[in-house]
């Protein structure tokens, strides 16, 4: 358990002295503010560059629009962002040899991989917790009066997506040994789910409905309960990528 | 007792047998060159002592305990300095120290005091700054600082010496010679110089299996030639001797070069004294008078032969 809690801490400095921890910190920040606020000015945006003459009739805007911007900027920005950021975290180290002496004093290898799957978890889910705490409040005080449906589930719903990603970046790791082979293979998860999502009987199961039908949740064309599927099959995938990045990198010749 | 012992090791990377039947053992104490060309399977069977590395046959044991491939628990006993130790550049030696000795299990005061011990040893006590702007000498130093946080039963240097200079290489062997008594040392390396500076012991590998192996002193009494070598002033001085009825029979095997010629002969001790005396009689003042000892260079020449 000790060298568990030391392997973490060296994760989260690391995280902290190569600025991973600042870049997550500061977009996630920037999409908190961004999201309510563009969601409020954009209308008169487009009405200030329609040319003169032109109008438009826009929808007032509301607290649904600025869940919109948070549901389309955190799975289109976000979720990128954290997965390069993090790509590395596996195979840099298999590739520099800097686990060489860990490993042969003792630090096991199944401690590695939860260890920084773990500390990668925390960082997404402050991170995430962050955006998502200023999103609020800024829509809250625009928009005190609007009411959307189901905005835990739907925002937890994603926040278990980041999770799924965040799992294949060890299984990557110790298969490909780079960080491109890393980005292809939770690149490659993605294209799957969405191509598996062409068939409607699997769209019940499919974890991608967590990261795209989340507005469809909030305006109540979906519910809550529809989530709980995909929430458990996906969690079921990210125990099996862990597990399998264990038994994989315990065969691993160093 | 052996520390360790490796029993008919095999290994081979796809087609290429790199270790083909390996058997050795390194007694307590002892500090041990492992000897070989490059790519000659030093590495591999280091590996496969830590268990980083599968072993395809054979066994081995440190201290008794037989090594597991994967998390063995024979590595407690162990202290390892890869070839080029890599650490995070992100941190102070300190803190890194520290990071080893709590996967290791060793108690926040254990780790105190022996990081400041170590580190002192090593000549980086006091040094605040981040690994990252270490020098390679300075990386090896932490590398062997580690490796010895765990009072180790056995220290494995993986080529500590190879790429430093000769200041960096002198360290290395300096604390490598303090920490002996304390711990026994295997020690690869290809610098036959270092070996003759430190080691007691030396193993040569050699086509996947040892081609020599034993005390370097037991080494060089068994391949000790009787020769012996005479360089003269002058090439005058060398012809009045070759062509002496006196010394003629101890020069008709002689290996002649310029002014010197190497004296083959099964009796070193008449023919020196035989040599001595014509050269005082004849007013001859060899530049050099030597009874040639095999060097380690000759001896591992000869080995990977």
């Amino acid at each position: 358990m000790s060298a568990f809690r030391a392997f973490f801490q060296k994760e989260l400095r690391e995280a902290a002295r190569t600025h991973k921890l600042t870049v997550m910190g500061l977009l996630f920040l920037l999409f908190g503010i961004m999201n309510p606020l563009t969601a409020k000015i954009l209308p008169e945006i487009l009405s200030s560059v329609m040319p003169a003459g032109m109008s438009i009739t826009l929808p007032a805007p509301s607290a649904t629009d600025s869940w919109a911007q948070f549901f389309k900027n955190i799975p289109q920005m976000g979720l990128i962002v954290l997965v390069i950021l993090f790509g590395g975290i596996m195979s840099n180290e298999l590739n520099r040899g800097t686990l060489t002496q860990l490993l042969t004093k003792g630090l096991s290898r199944k401690t590695v991989v939860l260890a920084k799957y773990t500390a990668s978890a925390l960082i997404w889910t402050a991170a995430y917790a962050l955006c998502f705490v200023v999103t609020y409040a800024y829509t809250v005080y625009f928009w005190p009066t609007d009411i959307v449906h189901s905005l835990l589930v739907s925002s937890i719903g994603l926040w278990i997506f980041g999770l799924l990603l965040l799992s294949t970046l060890p299984l990557g790791g110790v298969l490909f040994q780079n960080s491109y082979g890393c980005l292809l293979l939770t690149g490659g998860l993605v294209v799957i789910l969405y191509l598996l999502n062409i068939l409607p009987a699997l769209q019940p199961y499919n974890p991608v409905m967590l990261s795209s039908d989340n507005m469809a949740l909030l305006t109540g064309q979906r519910a809550a309960t529809d989530f709980a599927t995909p929430m458990i099959v996906t969690i079921g995938l990210v125990i099996a990528f862990l597990s399998t990045a264990i038994v994989v990198f315990n065969r691993k010749s160093l | 007792m052996d520390i360790l012992q490796i029993n008919h090791l095999q290994k081979s990377f796809g087609t290429h047998n790199v270790i083909r039947d390996l058997s050795l053992s390194i007694p307590e104490h002892a500090v041990f060159g492992f000897l070989g060309q490059n790519g000659a399977g030093k590495t591999t069977t280091m590996k496969m002592v830590l268990g980083l590395i599968q072993a395809d046959a054979g066994d081995i044991s440190v201290c008794g305990e037989p090594v597991r491939f994967g998390e063995t628990k024979t590595n407690r006993l162990i202290g390892y300095l890869p070839d080029v130790p890599e650490f995070y550049g992100f941190m102070k030696p300190v803190e890194y120290l520290h990071l080893c000795g709590e996967i290791a299990g060793m108690s926040a005061k254990e780790i105190v005091t022996k990081s400041e011990d170590l580190l002192s040893l090593v000549g980086l006590a006091g040094i605040r700054k981040r690994i990252a702007g270490f020098s390679r000498g300075m990386k090896q130093r932490l590398g062997i600082a580690q490796a010895l946080l765990g009072e180790p039963k056995l220290l494995i240097c993986d080529e500590p010496t190879s790429a430093l200079d000769p200041v960096g290489r002198k360290e290395i062997l300096d604390i490598l010679r303090q920490v002996r008594g304390k711990t026994t040392v295997l020690f690869s390396t290809h610098i036959l110089s270092d070996v003759e500076r430190i080691c007691d012991q030396v193993a040569v590998l050699h086509d996947g299996s040892l081609a020599l192996c034993g005390t370097l002193e037991a080494l060089r009494q068994q391949h000790r030639q009787d020769s012996l070598l005479i360089e003269f002033a002058s090439q005058v001085d060398l012809d009045r001797c070759r062509f002496a009825s006196a010394l003629s029979v101890y020069f008709e095997n002689a290996i002649i070069t310029d002014t010197t010629a190497i004296l083959r002969t099964g009796e070193l001790f008449k023919a020196e004294s035989d040599v001595i005396v014509y050269l005082a009689e004849n007013h001859i003042l060899p530049v050099r008078l030597e009874i040639q000892e095999p060097t380690l260079e000759s001896l591992f020449m000869e080995a990977i032969q």
